[in-house]
């Protein structure tokens, strides 16, 4: 069991997950904002914001957790406009449809939030859509350990 | 001139025991030396080939649990890298940006093409100490793009770490350290690891040959390496072949 904290973004990683707190070095003219990355297999150093690069190696059992912070304009934007992560998730939440590039067997959930002021997308994708409740209550168990504060000075 | 010999003899009998003396008072500091892990650059202290493989064996179950490590990236960033309980096994790279020997692990990082894979191809996860005691900056410009690195003092100490280079070897499913020890090339870390996966019942090198079979998985393990093996053909869950009603399906025309 693992702690993380950074960016105001706290989260305890269950026995045997990987995971990251981290804020990509923006290019010129380029804001960049906190994501949050946390899996039950090892995460590749070399991956998208979405997971691009490790939900390709993710085994049946796997599920992926990625949080990633939008800009503070977005924070009154309609898209924004719900409170909270919204758990439990369940089985009925993932859709191989809700994932951002399909992959056979593989079930994606979405969910556009804000919190402490800030504002976040919640983007989880599961290994099998066969073992859906059980991965979805994995994600839930993680999700629920997640704390986000105001945006850090 | 009696009284002459009498004076040589003390003089004689107290250069003896300053002499000896000073012989323990060294010997004292070279154990303090040893007890605070100077010397574990093989390098240095020029240790024989038969001591150097001979450290990295499983040991008692109960000094072997593997615990997760976390800490911060050389950019600074929060990370944790899972360990007890993963579906593979991990090779812990304990390194330092100072240790002469630490260097041909760094290069042999930077080209994985040129360092000798490991046995049963191990999750590879090198760990320095926090950015209080090793520079960030040395860390960054040594370790390649893509190599999971993590800075941390109290992985260092989780798994009693004596020096660097220092490695163990744990197995994910059973949460264990099955071998732990330092080596002083690629060579011959990917013997001793070959030699403590044999020896745990994880994989094993065929006599005479390169090839390395797994034997005795665990359930997750087994899926995990399932999984890889599908994937790389192409076969992902919810593919058709993975349910089929019968041998036909799979192979027509049987």
């Amino acid at each position: 069991m693992s702690r993380l904290a950074a960016h105001g973004i706290e989260a305890t990683l269950p026995s045997g997950w990987d995971g990251a707190v981290f804020c990509r070095t923006p290019g010129p003219g380029e804001s960049t904002y906190p994501i949050m990355h946390a899996a039950n297999f090892a995460l590749p150093s070399d991956r998208g914001d979405y997971g691009a690069g490790a939900v390709e190696s993710m085994g049946s059992g796997g599920v992926f957790v990625a949080l990633v912070e939008h800009g503070p304009q977005s924070v009154s934007t309609p898209l924004f406009a719900k409170r909270g992560f919204a758990l439990p998730l369940a089985a009925r939440h993932f859709n191989p449809a809700g994932l951002q590039r399909v992959i056979r067997g593989q079930a994606g959930y979405q969910r556009f939030f804000n919190e402490a002021g800030r504002a976040f997308c919640l983007y989880v994708v599961i290994g099998s859509v066969g073992n859906a409740r059980r991965l979805a209550n994995l994600a839930t168990g993680l999700l629920e350990s997640v704390s986000i504060g105001g945006v850090p000075s | 001139m009696v009284a002459l010999l009498t004076v040589e003899t003390v003089v004689l009998a107290m250069m003896a025991v300053l002499v000896a003396g000073l012989l323990r008072s060294h010997a004292e500091i070279l154990r303090r030396l040893h007890d605070l892990g100077s010397g574990l650059d093989p390098d240095r202290v020029d240790l024989p080939d038969a001591v150097t493989a001979s450290l990295l064996r499983p040991r008692p179950g109960a000094l072997g649990t593997a615990t997760d490590v976390s800490g911060t990236t050389p950019g600074g960033e929060a990370v944790a890298i899972g360990i007890a309980g993963s579906a593979h096994r991990t090779l812990l790279a304990f390194l330092s940006s100072g240790c002469t020997t630490c260097h041909g692990f760094w290069s042999g990082l930077a080209a994985p093409g040129t360092s000798v894979p490991l046995p049963g191809n191990p999750r590879v996860v090198v760990v320095t100490r926090d950015p209080s005691e090793e520079s960030p900056t040395a860390i960054g410009s040594l370790a390649p793009a893509g190599a999971a690195v993590v800075m941390s003092s109290r992985a260092w100490a989780d798994y009693g770490v004596p020096g660097s280079p220092y490695f163990v070897f744990a197995d994910g499913p059973s949460a264990s350290i099955v071998g732990e020890g330092t080596a002083r090339t690629w060579d011959q870390l990917a013997d001793l690891v070959g030699q403590a996966s044999a020896d745990s019942g994880g994989t094993r090198r065929g006599a005479g040959s390169s090839q390395v079979t797994s034997t005795s998985l665990s359930g997750p393990l087994r899926e995990a390496r399932a999984d890889a093996e599908l994937s790389k053909a192409g076969i992902y869950p919810g593919d058709p072949s993975l349910h089929a009603r019968g041998i036909g399906e799979v192979f027509p025309g049987r």
